[in-house]
């Protein structure tokens, strides 16, 4: 099997999930980036990057890695922009932060 | 008929016609890797084989003279005998350096046959290049065949008896990597015909898409087309220096106004370039160059500079003469679309002239492969890397 060391052992913060040997050789496809999120009272967002939410089309929550010492917990949404733009954000639990990702 | 015409050892046979007296001792083109290129025939008989060690070689034939790669001397030497075949009236599909194809059908007439127009192109490339000529219905066939010839001979294989010609020849003749060869060898495969014999879904499993390529190939299986060579665009630019330089900002500096020359050709008019040479000639003899397809044809200095840049690094040593020749050039500023789709080793060259363009202008890093390290995961960061191409 092939072997990859892997750029970005920071996103451990957000990611929560990666904690191999850095390399510039290779990266990460599809890694999370941070958004500007304003959520409502139950934690859905309600504008991205200042852009109103026009539809959640979906939520669901990932809990990986619990055994680890850097823990995955998010709460994903996939929303639809006001314009028609879809995009998927989390939440991170553990910092709080938000993120949008492809490749969902 | 495709027709194929070989040169073999034409790059030692180029660099020795700077230094005729060598060419009956035992002499050999000076390895860019640690193994030797091909050997004059004085060599040969000394024991001395083309792919040997350098320290093999020596020990064998301890008189060996070394001859220095000249590649922009071959380059000149080969473009020469193709303008020849093409004043005999063949459309000439050029190979590696010494290795030409064309297809009969046009010529067979004008000449009184297949035989006959093959003789005319031997004769056409001259005697003292020792070329031998092959024909048949396929490309690798013709290609065999004229291994199979001696100098100066013709050696016509009928389409009926294409997979028995070819059964018997070694598997050197396949476009194989050394190392998959060895392990058909080592699986009891010596020649053409038993790679053929075997079946096709088992050799793709264990030598992969060559190997599947290579069996195709021996079944007298090949789709390779023969396309007659655009016309050379004949615009060349030289910068002769008063003593020999080496540092990267002055070659650079020549590089820039040998491209700033080139573009301000009147004879270029509104065309574009589609493909450039970079040439050196270097101190103490021996040459160096590199071609370049751009993958999008242009004629701005800046791209052509940022394009060639990389290639000054390559340059092995001090230089007197830097020479930039356009190639091809389109037939106007317009896009051409393609009518036929190309495929195979050509769209497989396609490609990878287009990598190299956009590691050119973006540097290491600049082309990635996806490799999926754990697709199941739900994290989706997890699931795939980018990895730089080394190739």
């Amino acid at each position: 099997m092939r072997r990859v060391n892997v750029e970005g052992g920071k996103e451990g913060a957000h990611g929560g999930t990666l904690g191999s040997p850095v390399s510039s050789r290779a990266g990460r496809l599809n890694s999370p980036r941070p958004v500007q999120v304003e959520p409502d009272l139950d934690g859905t967002p309600r504008r991205v990057n200042r852009r109103p939410v026009a539809l959640v089309r979906e939520e669901w929550r990932v809990v990986d890695r619990w055994w680890t010492e850097e823990p995955v917990q998010r709460r994903y949404f996939d929303v639809v922009l006001e314009g028609g733009e879809r995009a998927v954000v989390y939440r991170d639990e553990k910092t709080s932060g938000w993120f949008s990702q492809r490749g969902v | 008929m495709v027709a194929c015409v070989l040169i073999p050892g034409f790059e030692l046979r180029a660099a020795l016609r700077a230094r005729p007296s060598l060419a009956l001792r035992p002499a050999a083109l000076a390895p860019a890797e640690p193994l030797i290129g091909s050997v004059t025939a004085a060599a040969d008989a000394q024991g001395v084989k083309p792919g040997m060690r350098m320290g093999e070689a020596l020990a064998t034939c301890p008189e060996l003279v070394l001859v220095e790669q000249d590649p922009s001397a071959a380059e000149q030497a080969w473009e020469e005998i193709l303008r020849r075949l093409e004043d005999a009236g063949f459309e000439v599909d050029s190979g590696d350096l010494g290795c030409v194809y064309f297809e009969t059908r046009g010529v067979e007439r004008l000449y009184g046959g297949a035989e006959a127009a093959l003789e005319r192109a031997l004769a056409a490339v001259g005697s003292a290049w020792d070329p031998r000529a092959g024909a048949a219905g396929r490309r690798f066939a013709a290609l065999a065949a004229a291994n199979v010839a001696r100098p100066g001979q013709v050696l016509i294989v009928a389409d009926e008896r294409t997979r028995e010609f070819l059964a018997p020849l070694p598997l050197a003749l396949l476009p194989l990597a050394g190392e998959r060869r060895r392990e058909l060898e080592e699986l009891g495969v010596r020649n053409v015909g038993e790679l053929a014999g075997l079946p096709g879904g088992a050799v793709s499993e264990r030598l992969g898409p060559d190997g599947r390529r290579a069996w195709s190939l021996a079944r007298g299986r090949d789709r390779g087309r023969v396309r007659g060579r655009r016309a050379p665009a004949e615009l060349i630019e030289t910068l002769e220096f008063p003593e020999a330089i080496g540092n990267e900002l002055t070659l650079r500096r020549a590089l820039a106004v040998l491209v700033e020359r080139l573009l301000g050709r009147a004879e270029l008019g509104e065309r574009f370039l589609r493909k450039v040479a970079l040439s050196a000639t270097l101190v103490g003899g021996g040459s160096w160059r590199r071609q370049l397809t751009l993958r999008e044809p242009f004629a701005e200095a800046d791209r052509l500079r940022v394009a060639l840049g990389p290639k000054l690094a390559e340059i092995p040593g001090p230089l007197l003469k830097l020479k930039l020749e356009a190639l091809e050039l389109t037939e106007s500023t317009g896009q051409q679309l393609m009518l036929v789709r190309p495929e195979g080793d050509e769209l497989q060259g396609m490609l990878r002239d287009g990598l190299r363009q956009v590691k050119a202008s973006t540097g290491e890093g600049g082309v990635c492969t996806v490799v999926e390290v754990a697709p199941w995961s739900r994290i989706p960061e997890q699931r795939a890397l980018l990895v730089a191409r080394d190739e």
